[in-house]
């Protein structure tokens, strides 16, 4: 009963406040807001529902896992996401990454990363069960089910990567190990200076010609 | 309701902590964003280069600065000590080597002069030293456009800028002998400021454009093998401004181009011995590339051509641009799991195949433009060859189609194969009607052909005069190039 009135009284407190004092109301919370669009912006915080790797490429530590990728035969086939994300359901896909999406903002913001960064517990398995979605047929034949799923699932903790080492990022992964890896941008290759004489050269064409046919 | 004026009057507390409660909410915000932003810069940070490079800079010395391990490692295109089966990257005269060439480019400047191509920071001085840019007296002199130095040298990306493209095609190439002096570089691929790769000559976006293709949303791999296309593509130069033009319009295959240059009745040479309206194909590296299974399959030309390499735990992109059988272990076996052995005897078992299918269809085109001649000589009249001289045509474009770029036997094999396959059936249809035109006029034995076994043989056959050609070739690399370099090294004194 005691809390309820508290809660109460400092709801009817503060709604009296908002509606006697609106402008300096106004201008605070206004402030707040737009401070919370702005770290929106700068977080380029929509790209994080997709599964582009630019959106990884966010945090520019991750340049050597990105780099390694790309001269690999899985950036064909595979995205960050398809890898480092479970794929079985969209519930589970999404809460996953909003976990690892938080703990990683946490660790970059306040500068934590290691020098070489290793994959967490949850990581593995969400790995680990990608491996196997893609690479079924290594289960289906009795003889190689034996082996292969003794392997994988149920001895001694291994992995795939555990063999597979290099498999996709190679050996080097350290954050210094790539220092000109080259990110993907999305800006177009042809330089402003170029657009800019071609279009130039395209109407003195062009000129030339409507003047050749008057 | 009680006012809560009144109310932080009665207890300052509630207002000194509504006060503080903002602060710490819009300071941490703020701390927020600011982090953000701080490591957003730093990203950008990190791929600026320590030194800054100027806009334009053609010499790779002052980007090499940067760049420490891709300036050493894009020095060794200067290397000459590899040798495969069919090519190197060491000098080596091509006509000497199959001086059939010779009689195939008759009346055309390679007839003359066809080395092995070598590594980039050859470009300028092989452009140089090949009897195929003549001997030029002063800058109005010489038989090349401008538009000859198009390839060659970061200079030409700085002159670009300066002068647009359709003056720097303007004029004989001896007119920019001074101003293009450094070999293909940095500038050519890379832009300065960010390092990404970059296109910096406007006549591969005015091809994708006429194709109706938007390359600015050109995934990162496919840049990987764009910036090559620049250059290693067949292309011709349009019209009286010599205007660098790639002849896709209908298409990249061989008979699309075929079609192109038909349409415009453009002709490269006329062949000395047939007379044939002839086509030469450059080198359609990228054309070709995209023939073949591995573009397909989304290998791009950096992926073999520059594969990662890692020197004391630090990876980078190995800038010794040359054939991956160089570097199997890094190049190929990143995705095959064959011994390198197997994989070298693979390509060369592609190779050999179009190899043999490629000497037939040289023997066969040679002998179509040598009966010809006879036929001409006999009294054939235009009208009766007219048919002949158009198979000749096409046979020789397709030839030289699939040998002119060095890589296609292995880029694309199969097609190359059957490229080579027409060229042969056109050649042959061509001889079988020259056999009729020759009976007419009273030749009913076999033509005899000369002695074509050297390049010195075959280049008298066809009435070349090679010493008076090289002794003026060594007049110009003597009187004139001192020159050009020393106004090149005067200018770039000024940077």
């Amino acid at each position: 009963m005691e809390n309820t009135t508290v809660l109460k009284r400092l709801y009817s407190r503060s709604l009296s406040f908002i509606i006697e004092r609106p402008l300096p109301v106004a201008i605070i919370s206004g402030i707040m807001a737009g401070l919370l669009l702005i770290i929106i912006h700068v977080s380029n915080i929509f790209s994080y529902l997709s599964d582009r790797p630019e959106t990884c490429m966010n945090c520019h530590i991750m340049g050597t896992q990105y780099a390694t990728w790309m001269h690999s035969a899985h950036r064909e086939v595979t995205n960050c996401n398809d890898c480092h994300v479970p794929q079985d359901n969209i519930i589970k896909k999404y809460m996953f990454k909003a976990m690892d999406g938080l703990r990683h903002s946490y660790v970059f913001t306040l500068r934590a990363e290691p020098q070489a960064i290793i994959i967490k517990k949850q990581g593995e398995q969400a790995v680990s069960d990608n491996c196997k979605r893609c690479h079924e047929s290594l289960f289906l034949s009795p003889a190689l089910k034996n082996e292969n799923l003794y392997n994988v699932s149920t001895s001694e903790g291994r992995f795939c990567w555990h063999c597979h080492r290099e498999t996709p990022h190679g050996l080097l992964r350290s954050l210094s190990s790539n220092p000109y890896a080259r990110v993907p941008t999305t800006d177009s290759m042809i330089p402003a200076w170029l657009d800019d004489i071609m279009k130039k050269e395209q109407a003195k064409i062009l000129n030339t010609k409507i003047k050749q046919d008057k | 309701m009680t006012n809560i004026n009144e109310e932080i009057r009665k207890k300052p507390w509630i207002g000194w902590s509504i006060f503080f409660a903002s602060m710490i909410i819009v300071f941490v915000l703020g701390l927020f964003a600011a982090s953000i932003m701080e490591r957003r810069t730093e990203a950008l940070v990190a791929y600026t280069p320590a030194k800054p490079i100027p806009d334009f800079e053609p010499r790779i010395k002052v980007w090499g600065e940067n760049f420490p391990r891709e300036y050493a490692t894009y020095l060794t295109t200067k290397e000459t000590n590899f040798v495969t089966k069919y090519n190197g990257n060491d000098f080596k005269d091509a006509l000497e080597e199959d001086p059939l060439l010779v009689v195939l480019w008759a009346g055309y400047l390679f007839s003359q002069d066809y080395n092995r191509p070598r590594g980039h920071l050859y470009a300028i001085e092989d452009i140089r030293k090949t009897l195929r840019t003549g001997a030029p007296k002063d800058s109005n002199d010489g038989p090349q456009p401008n538009t000859c130095w198009s390839c060659k040298s970061p200079d030409v990306v700085r002159l670009m800028k300066q002068m647009g493209p359709l003056e720097f095609y303007k004029g004989k190439w001896a007119s920019k002998g001074h101003e293009v002096v450094n070999d293909i570089g940095c500038l050519d691929c890379h832009d300065p400021k960010t390092m990404n790769l970059t296109i910096t000559r406007p006549a591969l976006v005015e091809a994708f454009q006429r194709q109706g293709v938007d390359i600015t949303k050109a995934t990162h791999s496919e840049k990987r093998s764009l910036v090559c296309a620049q250059c290693h593509v067949e292309y011709y130069f349009k019209g009286e401004d010599k205007y660098l033009t790639f002849p896709w319009d209908k298409g990249i295959s061989v008979e699309d181009i075929e079609k192109y240059y038909d349409n415009i009745n453009f002709v490269d040479w006329t062949h000395a011995l047939s007379r044939a309206p002839m086509l030469k194909a450059q080198h359609p590296e990228y054309e070709t590339w995209k023939m073949g299974i591995h573009s397909r399959r989304g290998v791009s030309c950096a992926d073999c051509h520059m594969p990662y390499i890692s020197e004391g735990g630090i990876k980078f992109t190995d800038h010794h641009i040359t054939t991956p059988l160089k570097t199997i272990n890094r190049s190929c076996q990143v995705c095959h799991r064959e011994s390198e052995d197997e994989l070298k005897q693979n390509v060369y078992t592609q190779q050999d195949r179009v190899m043999e299918l490629r000497m037939k269809a040289e023997e066969s085109l040679a002998k179509a433009h040598i009966e010809a001649k006879l036929a001409w000589d006999k009294g054939a009249s235009e009208i009766e060859m007219q048919p002949v001289l158009t198979l000749i045509r096409h046979a020789g474009w397709r030839w030289d189609f699939a040998v002119a770029s060095h890589g296609a036997s292995f880029h694309a094999s199969a097609e190359m194969s059957r490229v080579l396959g027409t060229s042969i059936d056109k050649s042959g249809k061509a001889r079988v009607i020259l056999a009729r035109i020759l009976a007419k006029h009273g030749m009913h034995e076999e033509v005899t052909m000369p002695d074509l076994s050297t390049k010195a043989k075959a280049q008298k056959f066809i009435g070349l005069d090679m010493n008076t050609l090289k002794s003026k070739k060594d007049a110009f690399l003597k009187e004139i190039v001192p020159k050009w370099d020393e106004e090149a090294k005067k200018r770039e004194e000024k940077y």
